[in-house]
């Protein structure tokens, strides 16, 4: 995975390199916004990371026109500014998502991938989270190398939270994806599916990867 | 009150002093005129004479407007320096936390407004100097963050376990460093009057604990939500969630392995934090709603600010933050025109119950 990381600290902007090369992601380092566009000119890139504060202009303003010229690789925005309302502004300029500093490297990996995941841009057609694996196009899920038969609705529910890996999808969100609007369904019917997924998962030998958080929704976390 | 150097007094004193002066004067006046011009006519009635004329002429006149001018202008005063009292009063009343506050000048007389006017400058420069002390703290917050990320991933090509605890302690210096930037952000706001907007609590409960669940869960913690109401109250959503957030984080450092923080919405415009935890009493709350009051706040540590700030939070929306030891409860209580409406449930399923799962 190609990656483009938009800072104009250098010592930052290296280790962060350094540190996300380690996790599988090649870096280049641009250290403001002239040098954005140049990269962005010379080569294709999967995903940007972008530093607010940058010395020649204002990154929001620029995220705002780069959203306007069609270009779809995601961004995920990295500021000092993490209080309040900022975070908001980020994510209506067009940022796909938003870390505030410091991090945890591995939690920016871990949503980097999560963005990589999301339908869109450059779809890979195996997701795949440890040893659970979901095949898109064939529509067949495996766990540890041993096949799940899933019904329809178990593969469009798996399919989604696998995307949204380490993150909780809301109960909302799930029935909103798995039944179209004409569709009646109890108010129990996610839960049913969800049980008989977790339930397949476990029997494949996967205990605690899918989680419910009660009163939101469910987590699908990388299994240890 | 005191006489001594009460204007009042000093008034009244001058007033009498110089009737009395005036008196003694008319009445060495008459006695002097009445030798040289009435001298013959008035030799024959003798001496008696004399007294009775200015007895008649002189002392009942004076005494007739003495006795009204003394007993009036004690009140006049009183009444000329009753907008003083009025201005301190308003002055007075202008104590409230929130910055921006100047005293009225509507109705105060001429020499008040001096007076007045100069409290009021005064708050002003008062308001610019908390101003530019926000800006910097702000601005020292930034200008942190990028060197503890640095610090962060250098740590991360380490395992050894000194490594370990400089992560332990950036980790609580990162906090500390969050929670003086939220203090400075919700200072500038109180300042900007910033507008409010409406804010669904069962909304924020949700994206708080679907943030959070997935830490809960990875420290073999349980986070739960019950909505039990919809109430919308005016205010901030960003800094309601940063309260909600600060309680929950605060509950799952007491809560025990495998036990949950369940979060609460409702009834009526309030967000409660439940954990199996001791519970906190009236007084252990007030002691850490006061933490950043006090003149130690550098050693308060990273998680010592979170109930004084959730507290402002609260203070800034009208609520009030109260806990429950019975039920080891932390609520977030709102008062506010807006907690009556409800908003609609955005996609029900068949089912009309929005409640819990």
């Amino acid at each position: 995975m190609r990656l483009l990381i938009i800072d104009d600290n250098p010592r930052l902007a290296t280790l962060l390199a350094e540190r996300l090369a380690t996790r599988g992601f090649a870096c280049d380092i641009a250290p403001g916004l002239e040098a954005a566009e140049q990269a962005l000119g010379s080569a294709s890139y999967d995903l940007l990371v972008l530093d607010l504060g940058l010395p020649d202009g204002d990154g929001l303003e620029w995220l705002k026109t780069y959203r306007a010229r069609d270009l779809h690789a995601p961004v995920l925005v990295l500021t000092a500014r993490g209080a309040l309302g900022d975070r908001v502004a980020g994510l209506d300029a067009g940022a796909d998502d938003y870390m505030s500093k410091p991090f945890e490297t591995d939690e920016l990996a871990a949503r980097l991938r999560a963005l990589m995941r999301r339908p869109g841009s450059r779809d890979s057609p195996v997701l795949k989270v440890g040893p659970l694996e979901f095949d898109v196009a064939g529509r067949r899920g495996r766990f540890g190398g041993q096949s799940l038969e899933l019904t329809r609705r178990e593969a469009d529910l798996l399919e989604l939270l696998l995307r949204r890996v380490g993150a909780v999808t809301s109960r909302a969100m799930i029935e909103e994806r798995l039944y179209s609007f004409d569709e009646t369904f109890t108010p129990n019917a996610v839960e049913a599916v969800v049980s008989r997924l977790r339930r397949k998962i476990e029997e494949a030998g996967g205990t605690g990867v899918l989680h419910t958080v009660r009163g939101v929704g469910y987590l699908l976390r990388e299994p240890l | 009150m005191t006489r001594r150097g009460s204007i009042a007094w000093t008034l009244i004193l001058g007033f009498v002093l110089t009737g009395l002066a005036a008196a003694a004067l008319l009445l060495f006046v008459v006695a002097f005129d009445f030798d040289h011009v009435f001298d013959s006519h008035y030799r024959q009635k003798g001496l008696t004479g004399l007294a009775y004329e200015i007895g008649d002429h002189v002392i009942v006149p004076l005494v007739v407007l003495l006795v009204p001018m003394i007993t009036a202008v004690p009140w006049v005063i009183r009444r000329a320096l009753a907008p003083l009292t009025l201005a301190a009063r308003r002055i007075n009343a202008a104590n409230h936390p929130d910055r921006g506050i100047r005293v009225d000048l509507a109705g105060l007389p001429k020499e008040a407004v001096v007076f007045v006017t100069a409290v009021n400058d005064l708050l002003g420069r008062l308001d610019e100097a908390a101003v530019r002390q926000e800006a910097f703290a702000a601005d020292v917050a930034h200008e942190l963050k990028t060197p503890l990320a640095i610090l962060g991933m250098t740590l991360d090509r380490d395992d050894g376990p000194l490594a370990d605890e400089i992560r332990a302690e950036l980790g609580a210096m990162n906090r500390l460093v969050d929670q003086l930037l939220l203090l400075a952000q919700l200072d500038a706001d109180s300042v900007s009057h910033a507008p409010r907007e409406a804010v669904p609590l069962a909304d924020v409960a949700l994206e708080v604990c679907s943030r959070l669940a997935p830490l809960a869960l990875a420290a073999g913690k349980d986070l739960a939500l019950e909505i039990l109401d919809r109430p919308v109250v005016a205010g901030r959503r960003e800094a309601v969630a940063a309260a909600l957030r600060n309680l929950v984080e605060n509950a799952q450092r007491f809560v025990p392995e495998g036990q949950a923080v369940v979060i609460l919405v409702g009834p009526g415009p309030q967000l409660r934090v439940r954990d199996e935890g001791p519970g906190l009493t009236r007084e252990q709350l007030d002691v850490l709603q006061r933490r950043h009051e006090r003149a130690d706040r550098a050693s308060a540590g990273g998680a010592g600010l979170g109930m004084a700030i959730v507290s402002r939070i609260m203070e800034a929306h009208g609520g009030a933050l109260e806990t429950d030891p019975k039920l080891r409860e932390l609520r977030l209580v709102f008062k506010g025109p807006m907690s009556a409406h409800r908003v609609p449930n955005s996609r029900s399923p068949a089912s009309p119950s929005p409640g819990t799962m």
